[in-house]
């Protein structure tokens, strides 16, 4: 076990051990508060794209939702050109939030304090009193209106998932994705989708724990033993884990289940994990029909900083995390299918959603993964994980076994984290 | 049937509901549904919208079956328990030979550290029939104003 | 026949000032000087509820002192955000140094 003899001298700027073997993470990326303000400054505001939206949620002029990049209030809107704009939701005259409802259609958005009213773009169109009442009072005679709009987004949308960011820097959104991202969103999103629903799980624990959980493809078996108890996903199944660019983004997917029962109970013996004794009572619950033309019937595609795009059989979901300080964040499920889905489709995806969510029979674990690491490191910030499955490097691989992607999203942090 | 008789039957499946899920005598939890039911738990949020994913949904006796055995047997989370708490119960005839009730709840949940939060609330939207088996949840739609739900939900509401 | 009811007299009214008046069987009203020649409008914004005469009119444009809507003063015609519905226009007539609108007094 490797670890810092040193405290780091500045909390903000992480030390990371150098180790011979595996790769080493410092607890206190976990729990510091300088270490999370930092990253709301350089990850959040910096050269990368959050999600905020499907455009499938905001389909008609005026519709508008409100959401998060980090814990920075936005709101997503569709104008009445059809355009989407991301906007900081704060107001230009004394910082309130200026749209105070999850979603909702407005022709305009007004600040309910001295109500600033802005169009759909942010543009400030008038404020109360401008020229006082009676000749008294009223704003000076500078004040242009023209001056004093929303703080708006760089936003680009790919197949309808809508993106944005703080940074002028940052790369156009299909460059900063890197083709293997892309690819495999376009492959989900091949056609209009309709939303199904949302769901709201808060963890309290960090969330670049999340982040490590989503690019870690051998937990399943292991964690999420719904599988295995009634016989369903094992380690043995086809799949591969794959980069995008700097090892920031990651691609999981495994193909239909060549389920090998010898393998497994190889694989297994000895791990808690082996017990196919309990078949469904009803196993309407997994009846599915394909939805795509490969044999790929699992994606986990982690999208760096804050969204993951699934297919979990039938269903389809977007996962997006807002942060709520080092040792919370919400995880918001945005739950989809296609807008052409036939009734009997849809019955498929609503029961499916049975396996994810907070209630998730084959998630619900991820939500006790983040907590107990949050509680067990709390007051260990010089000690260090290891991380070594798969041979301790951030590198593809054509198999499930492995944390190689794990180690990619930490390479591209640390250097986003790194002094300017 | 009487009204008062018709209530106070009710209410005593209501509190055998609860006792049975917060006694943790959960596989005597399915028996209280008939064999084709409808068990919903979903968002206030959802639920408004006319938008149909819920957190748990079963449309069988079965697959409640299924929930418990997970619980048991698969799913890994913190030890918990919870204290259910039932009030403003209204109880209507449907004059179909089923009754439709309506009533709040709240649910404490303690975890393994001894605290006790509100985890969730909302209401119950039941549909319940008789026979010689006695009474049963046809359906029981649980829509719970708590939309950020808390770690993770495993007990059924 | 229509009487006329006198609304105020001329030199009450002055571009730039214009001049808030109450008579039966009419809303509120505002008269104004454009030019050489004077209009009426009913004075609430259709809008808010604010009084048009405490606003700021601008040759032929009337603003709102509420949010700053505007309205032409001829037409009634709404020009800026956030007024959007029409303001109500009523002919009026000069005689006698005086400004007159139709009576709708009993109306």
């Amino acid at each position: 076990m490797t670890s810092i003899v040193n405290a780091t001298t500045n909390p903000a700027v992480l030390d990371w051990p150098q180790t011979d073997e595996g790769f080493a993470v410092p607890y206190d990326v976990f729990t510091s508060p300088d270490v999370y303000a930092r990253e709301q400054e350089r990850i959040f505001r910096g050269e990368n794209w959050s999600f905020v939206a499907l455009e499938a949620e905001i389909p008609n002029s005026g519709d508008y939702k409100t959401t998060f990049i980090g814990d920075t209030p936005v709101v997503v809107t569709r104008d009445d050109e059809g355009g989407i704009n991301v906007i900081q939701n704060r107001c230009a005259h004394r910082g309130a939030l200026v749209c105070r409802e999850l979603r909702g259609n407005a022709a305009h958005l007004e600040c309910v304090y001295h109500q600033w009213a802005y169009d759909l773009k942010g543009k400030l169109l008038g404020v109360p009193f401008r020229r006082g009442v009676k000749g008294k009072g009223g704003m000076p005679k500078s004040f242009d209106l023209g001056a004093h709009g929303l703080d708006v987004l760089r936003t680009e949308s790919l197949a309808g998932l809508v993106f944005a960011t703080f940074s002028d820097e940052a790369p156009p959104l299909a460059d900063y994705l890197g083709p293997t991202t892309v690819a495999a969103v376009t492959r989900i999103f091949n056609r209009p989708v309709a939303v199904l629903g949302d769901q709201r799980q808060f963890m309290h624990g960090n969330w670049k724990l999340y982040a490590e959980n989503t690019r870690d493809p051998y937990h399943a078996s292991l964690l999420h033993l719904f599988h295995n108890t009634f016989g369903l996903y094992r380690a043995s199944q086809q799949g591969a884990s794959v980069m995008d660019g700097d090892g920031r983004h990651s691609l999981l997917y495994t193909r239909a289940s060549t389920t090998d029962e010898a393998v497994d109970r190889e694989i297994y013996k000895d791990s808690r994990s082996l017990n196919s004794e309990f078949r469904l009572q009803d196993p309407s619950l997994l009846a599915g029909r394909a939805d795509f033309d490969d044999d790929i019937t699992l994606v986990i595609l982690s999208i760096f900083p804050n969204v993951i795009v699934q297919q979990i059989a039938n269903t389809l979901a977007v996962r997006q995390i807002v942060t709520h300080g080092e040792d919370g964040f919400e995880l918001v499920w945005t739950h989809f299918g296609y807008a052409d889905d036939d009734e009997e489709m849809r019955a498929i995806r609503i029961k499916q959603s049975n396996l994810i969510g907070p209630a998730g029979l084959i998630s619900m674990e991820d939500g006790e993964a983040v907590e107990i690491v949050q509680k067990a490191v709390v007051r260990d910030r010089e000690r260090a994980s290891y991380i070594a499955m798969g041979g301790g490097r951030a590198e593809d691989a054509e198999h499930l076994v492995t944390e190689g992607a794990i180690i990619g999203f930490w390479e591209a942090y640390r250097q986003q984290m790194a002094a300017a | 049937m009487d009204s008062q008789a018709l209530y106070h039957q009710i209410s005593v499946l209501l509190s055998r509901y609860v006792h049975t899920i917060d006694d943790d005598e959960l596989e005597a939890w399915p028996d209280l549904f008939t064999e084709q039911c409808v068990y919903r738990v979903i968002s206030r949020e959802n639920h408004a919208r006319g938008m149909p994913v819920a957190a748990m949904y079963c449309d069988s006796r079965a697959m409640l079956i299924d929930r418990v055995v997970s619980l048991r047997h698969a799913n890994i989370y913190e030890q918990q328990s919870y204290r259910h708490v039932v009030s403003a119960l209204l109880v209507d005839d449907n004059e179909d030979g089923s009754y439709s009730a309506r009533s709040n709840y709240v649910v404490y949940r303690t975890r393994t550290n001894g605290v006790t939060e509100v985890y969730n609330t909302g209401v119950y939207e039941d549909r319940i029939v008789t026979d010689n088996e006695g009474w049963r949840f046809a359906e029981k739609h649980v829509i719970f104003d708590t939309g950020r739900i808390d770690t993770l939900m495993v007990i059924p509401i | 026949m229509s009487s006329l009811v006198r609304l105020c007299a001329v030199d009450e009214v002055s571009e730039g000032e214009p001049r808030r008046v109450v008579v039966d069987g009419y809303p509120p009203l505002a008269v104004y000087q454009v030019g050489d020649d004077y209009f009426v409008t009913a004075d609430t914004c259709t809008h808010g509820m604010a009084s048009l005469c405490e606003g700021y009119q601008d040759g032929e444009e009337i603003e709102c002192p509420y949010h700053g809507g505007a309205f032409n003063i001829k037409s009634g015609e709404p020009l800026a955000f956030p007024c959007t519905e029409p303001l109500e226009t009523v002919p009026v007539e000069l005689a006698d140094d005086a400004l007159w609108v139709a009576s709708r007094a009993g109306a």
